[in-house]
């Protein structure tokens, strides 16, 4: 089986599962769905690992889709290490929510049921294409295939008008960052004459990583501007500053979807763009420098208003933005390794949460709000436990993977040489990390400990089926122990992530010293004193009830947009309707018709029905060409 | 050159076009005047008449013998035309009285 | 001599339209045309269209007004009454005809007749030369126009049977 034909294949499993069940799935009895919807996902993801197992890489080219002179548009695949990386944890994670939803969807009804998997595999299909493409032009294919899967997975509940409402907000913030991408490959093509990473990188000439030995350095304010336009992008599909409002709303989806799309893979699309493109960002340190702050602030905004959050999906939906902010801070300064390290181990823990979280919900008869919750601790003992795990590997408690991976980001922002910017946004990582501690402490002792609160819907929930708690404690050990293949943190082990995508990305830039490891214990330390006080913390808003409001209303972001871009778009629209559409455009269609009829109806007097005035007119006729005669041989 | 040498006497060929232009339009008011079916069919033979006048003047006039034929041809045509007509008129007369040709004017609008 | 001849017929031929324009009763309009056309015909005899004469008086004169008298028997006399509905057709078409008439006589002026061919006059217009015209050159019209008499006949005969179920 040939490395073309496996990364080929890769792409087909979930291709082919969205058409078979887009064509026969609602219509077939249940158990086909259930076979096919995850099934599709696991070959796939054992295709993948047989790509890993070969180490292959390659660049392979199908077929030629757009040939337009001297314009080629290639479908081709890149196989390296990153893409596999990618591929992976989009297979193996996806695979796994994938198949929690078998039990977690199981309320709905046959054609929606199978409506449901189309969109996961469509959207698996998706993000392994945007992974997976060799050429700008399919990145943003794929790119915007993202996107469209996630508004039809967010307003899956289409009678919701809420969920609607959510599904087109996610929508819109993404097709701007679409424009980003587009206008930023047409910068990009404009320099180079082409589409494909391996012949665009080959024309620049990075200062580290990777030295191609032909390269060209072209004009590097046109490279600063296509990588921020890139960044746009990038910052619209993972939920930064200042594109992301529509995370929160985005929680309206059922919450497998929440898991896959707006947790462990989707939103990672724009910290594997900035991975893929990192020769671009090399060069383009103003961009780079870009990335790296707007990481940290958007971690640092994220965790504050997670503080507040009441409904549980909506607090790890801000928790999901603050950790792509150290995403997004690694691989901007340079950390490669280490960010996409955190990609996995969130990927993980993330994950986890969101179903373990999804397995009370569906106990909970889809009460979201922590306040009802309380007491679970007795109640559902292994999802409490998996949750628990999760949450201290979100705090980042040794020995589990979180720890690893956010200690390691943090821990070189500290160490990096010569860069003073850096430490500061070390700073603000680490007070980040501080109060991700208090408000994960926040949400598990609100949710399992205490009494059960009078306001619960179920006296006693029930334990989850076996198809959504395997999924959950897979992903727990995951969590667990995912850790040990990278211990760099703590300065001694193995680097397996970083070792992997050295390939890609060169060495690691610099190494840590020792004074980061202390560092990175007391970081570890004071997070967990807070995520333990928070049992006790809760009646701080008293004191400032301003800063509550402020942080409810999310900074009052969306009131700000609202006022800046909804309504006078709505304005706008209003206006083209009445002043525009109706007197102009509509009435030239009907007036057109109306001057038809009209003019019909005027020659229809001609018609009398008498025959001499029929023969009256062949006269005149005969009279008017006898004048036309003379006229034209007087006029010779 | 218009003049033609008949049996001895010089006469002019525009009297005959005169005559037939005459004749043409006594025919063409007969056919817009007169309200009696039969009548205007009568009215468009006289016409006719008037166009074979014209080209048997011209034949002889250019000494050329197509115009001759071409009046044959033309009898032929309104023969056939007359008859048809004739048809018609009977067809109609089968079912209404149609002594005015006002009364035959459904098809308006 | 010949000039005598020509304005007598003439004359009798404008009688005649006249006549066919002016009478009230139909059987007075067909036979008023057919002095017109044995008028005409005189004159075709002047231009030296023996033939054509002939042709006038068997066919035009003899069959086609003959059928046309039938008709009228058939159909009984008629007598259009009253002034009609179209109040102004009258001196409109007058207006329009006189009008084209006059065109027609200004076309008429500062025509350049060209050289005639040179024919011998004692043959043109004879049966003869009729024939040699006819069944040489225009062959295809003469076959032609026989089709049409057939159309023409069958089409008279189709629209005029007897129709048995008749609303």
């Amino acid at each position: 089986m040939t490395t073309q034909l496996l990364a080929l294949l890769v792409l087909l499993f979930p291709a082919g599962g969205a058409i078979v069940l887009a064509g026969r799935g609602w219509r077939a009895p249940r158990i086909f769905t259930v076979v096919i919807g995850p099934g599709v996902v696991w070959l796939s993801f054992l295709a993948t690992l047989a790509l890993l197992l070969g180490k292959a890489s390659g660049d392979f080219t199908y077929w030629t889709w757009i040939k337009s002179g001297s314009f080629e548009v290639p479908f081709g695949l890149l196989i390296d290490n990153l893409s596999i990386f990618m591929c992976l944890v989009i297979t193996g994670v996806g695979a796994l929510i994938v198949t929690y939803s078998v039990g977690y969807m199981e309320h709905e009804d046959g054609p929606s049921y199978a409506r449901f998997f189309t969109y996961m595999d469509v959207f698996i299909f998706s993000m392994l294409l945007l992974v997976l493409a060799d050429n700008f032009v399919f990145l943003i294919v794929g790119w915007a295939m993202v996107g469209l899967s996630s508004y039809l997975l967010i307003g899956f509940w289409y009678q919701r008008r809420s969920a609607v409402l959510a599904a087109r907000k996610a929508f819109v913030m993404n097709v701007i960052g679409d424009v980003g991408m587009i206008l930023g490959t047409f910068v990009l093509f404009m320099s180079y004459h082409a589409v494909s990473y391996s012949t665009v990188f080959q024309g620049l000439c990075a200062p580290t990583g990777i030295r191609i030995a032909t390269c060209r350095t072209f004009d590097s304010t046109s490279l600063e501007v296509a990588a921020f336009l890139l960044l746009v992008g990038a910052v619209a599909k993972s939920a930064q500053l200042p594109l992301h409002t529509w995370l929160p709303d985005a929680m309206e989806g059922p919450t497998p979807v929440s898991a896959l799309i707006h947790a462990a893979t989707m939103v990672t699309a724009g910290v594997y763009l900035v991975g893929r493109m990192h020769p671009i960002y090399d060069v383009a340190t103003y961009a780079h420098d870009a990335v790296a702050i707007i990481g940290a602030v958007t971690a640092l905004f994220a965790a504050t208003i997670a503080i507040v959050q009441v409904d549980i999906k909506r607090v790890l939906a801000y928790s999901t933005m603050s950790q792509i902010g150290y995403m997004f801070l690694a691989v901007g300064i340079g950390a490669y390794g280490a960010g996409f390290f955190h990609l996995l181990s969130h990927a993980f823990f993330k994950a986890l949460l969101f179903l373990a979280a999804g397995n009370i919900i569906h106990a909970m008869k889809d009460e979201q709000d922590m306040r009802k919750y309380g007491g679970l601790w007795r109640d559902m003992r292994p999802t409490a436990i998996t949750f628990l795990v999760g949450s201290l590997s979100l705090v980042g408690v040794i020995p589990l993977v979180g720890f690893f991976s956010k200690e390691e980001i943090l821990g070189l922002a500290f160490s990096k040489p010569d860069d003073n910017m850096v430490h500061v946004l070390w700073l603000v990582g680490f007070a980040t990390a501080l109060i991700t501690g208090f408000y994960t402490g926040r949400m598990w002792w609100l949710s399992f400990w205490g009494k059960p609160s009078l306001q619960r819907p179920v006296e006693h929930p029930h334990a989850p089926r076996l198809v959504m708690m395997v999924p959950v404690a897979v992903l727990a050990v995951l969590a667990a122990v995912g850790g040990f293949i990278e211990t760099r943190a703590l300065g001694v082990g193995p680097a397996a992530v970083t070792d992997f995508l050295g390939s890609v990305f060169g060495p690691p830039r610099w190494e840590g010293g020792g004074t980061e490891i202390a560092v990175t214990f007391l970081t570890m330390i004071l997070a967990t004193a807070l995520f333990i006080g928070a049992l006790r913390l809760r009646p701080w808003t008293a004191y400032a009830p301003w800063a509550q409001r402020l942080l409810e209303r999310k900074y009052y972001f969306d009131e700000t947009y609202d006022w800046a871009f909804v309504r006078p778009m709505d304005w706008v629209a209003a206006f083209a309707l009445r002043d525009i559409e109706r007197p102009v455009i509509d009435a030239a269609v009907v007036d057109t018709g109306l001057l038809a009829t009209g003019a019909a109806r005027g020659f229809s007097a001609t018609q009398t029905g008498y025959f001499r005035n029929y023969a009256l007119v062949f006269v005149a006729g005969a009279v008017a060409i006898a004048v036309a005669l003379l006229v034209l041989r007087a006029l010779s | 050159m218009s003049t033609l040498s008949i049996g001895g006497s010089e006469l002019d060929a525009s009297w005959f076009l005169l005559l037939s232009a005459i004749l043409f339009g006594l025919g063409a008011i007969g056919v817009l005047v007169r309200r009696n079916p039969l009548v205007i069919l009568i009215s468009i033979e006289l016409m006719l008449n008037a166009a074979n006048l014209t080209l048997v003047a011209f034949a002889r006039q250019l000494e050329n013998i197509e115009g001759q034929l071409f009046a044959l041809m033309s009898m032929t045509v309104a023969a056939a035309e007359a008859v048809v007509g004739l048809a018609i008129l009977v067809d109609i007369f089968r079912v209404r009285d149609a002594e005015d040709i006002d009364d035959l004017s459904e098809l308006r609008g | 001599m010949a000039v005598a001849v020509f304005f007598v017929a003439a004359a009798v031929a404008i009688l005649g339209g006249v006549g066919v324009v002016s009478f009230h009763q139909p059987i007075r309009s067909v036979l008023s045309l057919v002095l017109v056309m044995l008028a005409l015909s005189v004159i075709f005899l002047l231009l030296s269209a023996q033939f054509v004469f002939a042709v006038q008086i068997i066919v035009y004169a003899g069959a086609v007004m003959v059928l046309f008298l039938f008709v009228i028997a058939l159909l009984g006399p008629a007598r259009e009454l009253g002034r009609g509905r179209l109040r102004y057709q009258g001196w409109t078409s007058a207006v329009f005809v006189l009008v084209l008439l006059g065109l027609m006589w200004t076309m008429l002026q500062g025509v350049q007749y060209r050289q005639p061919d040179k024919t011998d006059l004692n043959f043109f217009g004879t049966v003869q030369s009729i024939a040699v015209g006819l069944f040489t050159t225009y062959l295809y019209p003469f076959e032609l126009t026989s089709i049409l008499l057939l159309v023409a006949a069958i089409g008279a005969i189709y629209l005029s049977r007897k129709r048995i179920d008749e609303s």
